[in-house]
């Protein structure tokens, strides 16, 4: 579902390009693998089979298996679903309020903006990998803590950015101007800053989502993170590190849908200047 | 100029109470017996955990109540004292001058190399969107993104100690050993900084004053330093503030892979071992260095662009 | 800031190039210097030669002059006189005196090492020797003094309140400088009883990392590097330049079960849950070696507590089932075994304090699903296992238990299977007949009466199964060829180091 969303709102506003299509094929596609793949890939992705360890890319299985013979196909598809989905889902929590109360700081200024700024200091001063890792202590290997620890430090990165971008804007001669001529807040918010922000907001929201995989990711390294046997793309990754020297292409697929996922989310943000 | 300080002033002054309050209470109110954590990362998991718990608990007094503890480490933050580590039981300051200093060092390497990176690329790509330099910084960018940063460090390892015999996988203490970790975090960084600063640079290059300049016929590498980068450079600056504080906690991994005694790695042990001084010591001063950074940024962007000041 | 950049770098090639040349031994390994009390860290200063205790134990585990160059036992069992060596001396100079060394170990008795469980009644210094009087008799005190947390430490080391500030040893190497938690920097201490170290420095990184420890073998950038991941051993052996060397070590990975629960309160249970386990195949493919199967709780290496006639522990899939339908649990609807509405679903918590414990337990939850055990795999830290066996919260955990905490396993057995079991033993599981036998070991010190005693008791923790072995572990060493006379001790009290030289 995470997708498509960002497809459908992409297209709203442009004429689809060549490489914002493009774009948007990938992800398209990404979303399918995650969504309906774990559906017809009927393996269990838990299912050993030590006799497989490690086989080869394009054999028995089509993209191999990892030390426990698990099949990679099944874990990769099941691991996208949920990874993709946890980063969605982050990135949203930490997207929308990190906007809304960037432009509220800007446009109100004043004590409204103050007290913003404090809570957003405040946020960041509190080290994030400890904020996750405390709540994580609550209630271990769960998605819960995981997503609200991470959505908490996520979102003062959009809430700074988009602040600093709106004064920026909102400073402007002309937009000034503009204010006193007394366009209404609608007006301008939607025809002189939206237009600023809106590409920056896309770049910094395709990065959260890589963001929230990869720090999954880091937890699993510390072993913190979700439980075995998750299929999760960052622990899949962390798992099959060790084998590196003997299959290191099998540590490199969970990177390469990140990578797929990223590049499309990318493609499809910056589509209309291409 | 007072006025920003003051107010900077009372702004660190409410943000250590806070984060102090705050650090304390999250780690009183964890789940499990802390005497047993603290056994544990003191003696090691062969060690008699449980015995050794009773004698920490007695030593530490973690019987006393809430407030009483929390008041002591007012206390002794009034009188610039952080207390001892629970767990290696030496002063919290000392252990935070070899940790967070090395922290330090590493964030600003890899910060500097990252702005040797990310920065150029970006303008290159801002100026001709979707051209090959905007083309090729984008997947590069993705490409570095995606990768955990422990897989890349390994990489970098494979390629510049084992193959090469450059740089020394692991290790401290001089700057042929900082190269790599610094390198691997700056990759990921630069990453990001390459596409902030395209979109600034491009989103600037659409500015009709902009392109007045160069219908003007001023050369491009004139309009670009002197219209292009200081109103490109406000949210990368921002950006990069952002990025320094992530870099001093978000290395655990890399610092682990490549055996540099930093923050990140004792801020996981102080926590999972439930050392309570040396969590709340980290992050009030990490707290602090947050507020300093936050205030850096601020004034660079204010000189950057004084209209921004008037509502700030 | 770019020609700061390229200096550095340029400054970094140009070190690189010198530290071929450089007399340094370089070693690493996987454990951190956290604080420098000896209960804590002795060991590092123990396995590097820093500090010595009275006695220690060659890699047969026999144990062996130290600092003691001799000890006695009274006739009545109760008085110890370990008499200590006239040429020993300490770091700073002054010599290794009775009073010093007795001080160490009160210090050690009082604190939180294996000292407090022996039955001390007094330690007292006499001329040159250190007399231990016990409350009863214990045969095994010798080799309670081998271990790291009964170093023998100069006065100097210890502040006014008694807090050690810095470790002054009688070793052969003395610290250069320490920087917590990672790098401990050793010179020849000029002092030492055995000698002159063949290498002068010594360097010392903790590296948590297993492959980075491998790649800094593989780049040379260390001479001598510990604990290597089992998936790297063989591609280190391939290497030309540098050595592996493996050695069992007293270590098992043991199923830790709490039999007071409904699921393995019967002995059946227990068995069906080892012959569920494929321990060949975790081997195989986590440890790289199927010899490492644990086919009983003692691996060969230790000599006495092997017994290579007991009927082996191993996998039948179906013998597993049938003993868990004896014991009343039928497949639900999912193929999750039910008894009276009761799932057999369980926790199992591991830690990650050695890197193998999650991938096993990941294998194991896949092995005991295929008999109808839902296992949920929890990883933790270590101190969870012990404090939910206080709790009486613990299901089942998997652990690392090391026998040889002193050179004679019945220090970690009289911990184990003693009376309620204990943190890292038996949970809820009472054997009277255990307890009378290890009670008997710990005074018995003639090896042919040992002998039937030892037997037995492995008898009936393999026809028991208080907790399940899965597997033994081994330890492997890589060394560069630039060295020679690296000696593995599968006990680790000491790594040998004054013992290497440079090849030529």
């Amino acid at each position: 579902m995470s997708t498509i969303d960002n497809v459908s709102l992409a297209r709203g506003r442009a004429r689809l390009s060549g490489s914002r299509a493009f774009g948007a094929a990938l992800l398209l596609l990404l979303g399918a693998f995650a969504l309906i793949g774990p559906v017809i890939v009927p393996t269990d992705p838990a299912a050993q089979d030590f006799g497989a360890s490690l086989a080869p890319i394009g054999g028995d299985y089509a993209l191999g298996a990892d030390h426990y013979g698990r099949s990679l196909l099944a874990r990769l598809a099941h691991g996208a679903r949920l990874s993709f989905g946890l980063a969605f889902l982050t990135m949203l929590a930490a997207a929308v309020p990190g906007v809304l109360l960037g432009l509220a700081a800007a446009w109100r200024g004043g004590g409204t903006e103050r007290l913003l700024e404090l809570l957003a200091t405040v946020v960041l001063a509190l080290p994030g990998l400890m904020l996750v890792l405390l709540l994580l202590a609550f209630s271990p290997g769960n998605y819960g803590p995981l997503f609200l620890g991470l959505s908490l430090t996520l979102w003062v990165e959009f809430y700074r950015v988009t602040r600093a971008t709106t004064k920026t804007v909102l400073a402007q001669p002309h937009i000034e101007a503009a204010r006193m001529l007394g366009f209404g807040s609608g007006y301008i918010l939607r025809n002189y800053v939206v237009p600023v922000i809106a590409p920056m907001i896309a770049t910094l929201t395709a990065f959260a989502m890589a963001t929230a995989i990869i720090a999954v990711s880091t937890l699993s390294a510390i072993s913190v993170g979700l439980q075995p046997p998750t299929p999760e793309l960052g622990s899949i990754i962390v798992e099959l590190l060790p084998y590196y020297a003997e299959a290191p292409l099998h540590v490199l697929l969970p990177a390469l849908l990140i990578f797929l996922l990223v590049l499309g989310l990318q493609l499809v943000a910056d589509g209309d200047r291409a | 100029m007072r006025n920003f300080l003051v107010a900077r002033l009372m702004q660190a002054g409410i943000v250590a109470m806070v984060v102090g309050a705050l650090c304390f209470l999250l780690m009183r109110v964890l789940p499990g017996d802390a005497a047993m954590r603290i056994a544990a990362g003191r003696y090691g998991p062969d060690a008699r955990i449980a015995e050794a718990a009773d004698k920490v608990r007695l030593e530490l007094g973690l019987d006393r109540p809430v407030l009483l503890q929390f008041l002591e480490w007012l206390g002794g933050l009034l009188r610039l004292d952080l207390g001892h580590s629970l767990v290696t039981g030496a002063p919290v300051v000392d252990e935070l001058q070899v940790q967070l200093g090395a922290s330090v060092w590493l964030a600003a390497s890899a910060l500097l190399i990252s702005l040797l990176i990310g920065p150029v690329i970006g303008i290159f790509s801002g100026l001709k969107p979707g051209g090959i330099a905007d083309r090729t910084g984008l997947v590069g960018a993705v490409v570095f993104r995606a990768i955990p940063p422990f897989v890349l460090g390994l990489m970098l390892m494979l390629i510049l100690s084992k193959q090469l015999g450059w740089l020394p996988p692991a290790g401290f203490g001089s700057p042929r050993e900082i190269l790599l970790p610094a390198l691997t975090l700056a990759l990921g960084l630069a990453a990001m900084s390459s596409r902030v600063t395209r979109n600034a640079v491009a989103a600037v290059a659409k500015t009709p004053y902009f392109a007045f300049a160069r219908h003007k016929g001023l050369p491009e590498a004139i309009v670009v330093r002197r219209h292009g980068i200081r109103n490109a450079a406000i949210p990368v600056v921002s950006y990069l503030g952002l990025q320094a504080i992530y870099l001093v906690e978000g290395v655990v991994v890399v610092e682990s892979l490549f055996a540099y005694p930093g923050i990140g790695h004792a801020l996981v042990h102080a926590i999972v071992e439930r050392d309570i001084p040396m969590v709340q010591g980290t992050a009030l001063v990490m707290g602090l260095m947050f507020v300093a950074i936050a205030a850096l940024v601020d004034a660079i962007s204010l000189w950057l662009d004084p209209r921004f000041g008037r509502a700030a | 800031m770019l020609r700061a950049l390229f200096i550095t770098f340029a400054l970094g090639l140009a070190v690189t190039n010198n530290s071929a040349h450089a007399q340094v031994l370089k070693v690493a390994g996987p454990w951190e210097v956290t604080g420098i009390d000896p209960a804590q860290t002795g060991y590092v200063f123990s396995r590097l030669q820093v500090a010595e205790t009275l006695v220690t134990a060659d890699p047969e585990g026999k144990l062996i002059p130290a600092l003691a160059e001799r000890w006695s036992v009274s006739d009545d069992a109760l008085t110890w006189r370990f008499t200590l060596r006239d040429e020993a001396r300490f770091h700073d100079g002054t010599p290794v005196t009775a009073q010093a060394a007795a001080a160490s170990l009160k210090r050690a008795l009082s604190g939180v090492g294996v000292l407090s469980q022996v039955p001390i009644a007094d330690i007292v210094s006499e001329g040159r020797d250190v007399v231990l009087r016990l409350e009863k008799p214990f045969s095994a005190l010798p080799a309670y003094l081998v271990h790291f947390s009964t170093i023998i430490l100069a006065p100097s080391s210890f502040d006014a309140s008694g807090k050690v500030k810095q470790i002054v040893g009688s070793g052969p190497y003395k610290v250069a400088s320490l920087t917590p938690p990672a790098k401990l920097e050793l010179k020849d201490s000029g002092t030492w009883w055995g000698g002159k170290p063949s290498i002068a420095e010594v360097s010392y990184l903790a590296v948590g990392q297993g492959e980075t420890r491998a790649l800094m073998a593989e780049s040379g950038e260390a001479d001598l590097v510990f604990s290597m991941l089992p998936v790297s051993v063989d591609r280190l052996k391939e290497n030309p330049r540098l050595d592996v060397k493996i050695a069992t070590i007293p270590r098992t990975r043991i199923l830790k079960v709490n039999a007071a629960s409904v699921f393995f309160d019967d002995v059946e249970e227990r068995q069906a849950l080892s012959h569920a386990i494929d321990r060949v195949g975790i081997t195989k493919v986590i440890l790289r070696n199927p010899e490492l199967a644990a086919t009983q709780i003692f691996p060969p290496a230790l000599k006495g507590w092997y017994a290579s006639d007991l009927q082996p522990l191993g996998r039948d899939v179906a013998r597993a089932k049938e003993l868990l339908t004896e014991a009343g649990w039928t497949p639900g609807s999912d193929g999750i075994l039910e008894q009276d509405g009761k799932r057999f679903s369980v926790t199992l918590l591991t830690y990650s304090s050695w890197p193998e414990l999650p991938p096993i337990a990941t294998a194991l939850q896949a092995q005991l699903r295929e008999v109808g055990i839902e296992i949920k795999v929890s990883v933790g830290n270590s101190s969870e296992i012990p404090a939910r066996h206080g709790d009486g919260t613990l299901e089942i955990g998997l652990v690392s238990r090391l026998y040889s905490i002193v050179p004679d396993p019945v220090g970690t057995l009289l911990q184990d299977y003693g009376p309620g079991g204990s943190d890292w033993g038996a949970m809820g599981w009472d054997n009277q007949e255990i307890q009378g036998l290890v009670a008997k070991l710990a005074v018995t010190t003639n090896p042919t009466e040992r002998a039937p005693l030892q037997r037995r008791a492995v008898e009936i923790l393999q026809q028991e199964l208080p907790s399940i072995p899965v597997t033994w572990s081994e330890l492997a060493i890589v060394s560069s060829k630039r060295i020679t006379g690296v000696q593995v001790d599968p006990l680790e009290v000491n790594y040998g180091l004054a013992a290497i030289r440079w090849a030529k």
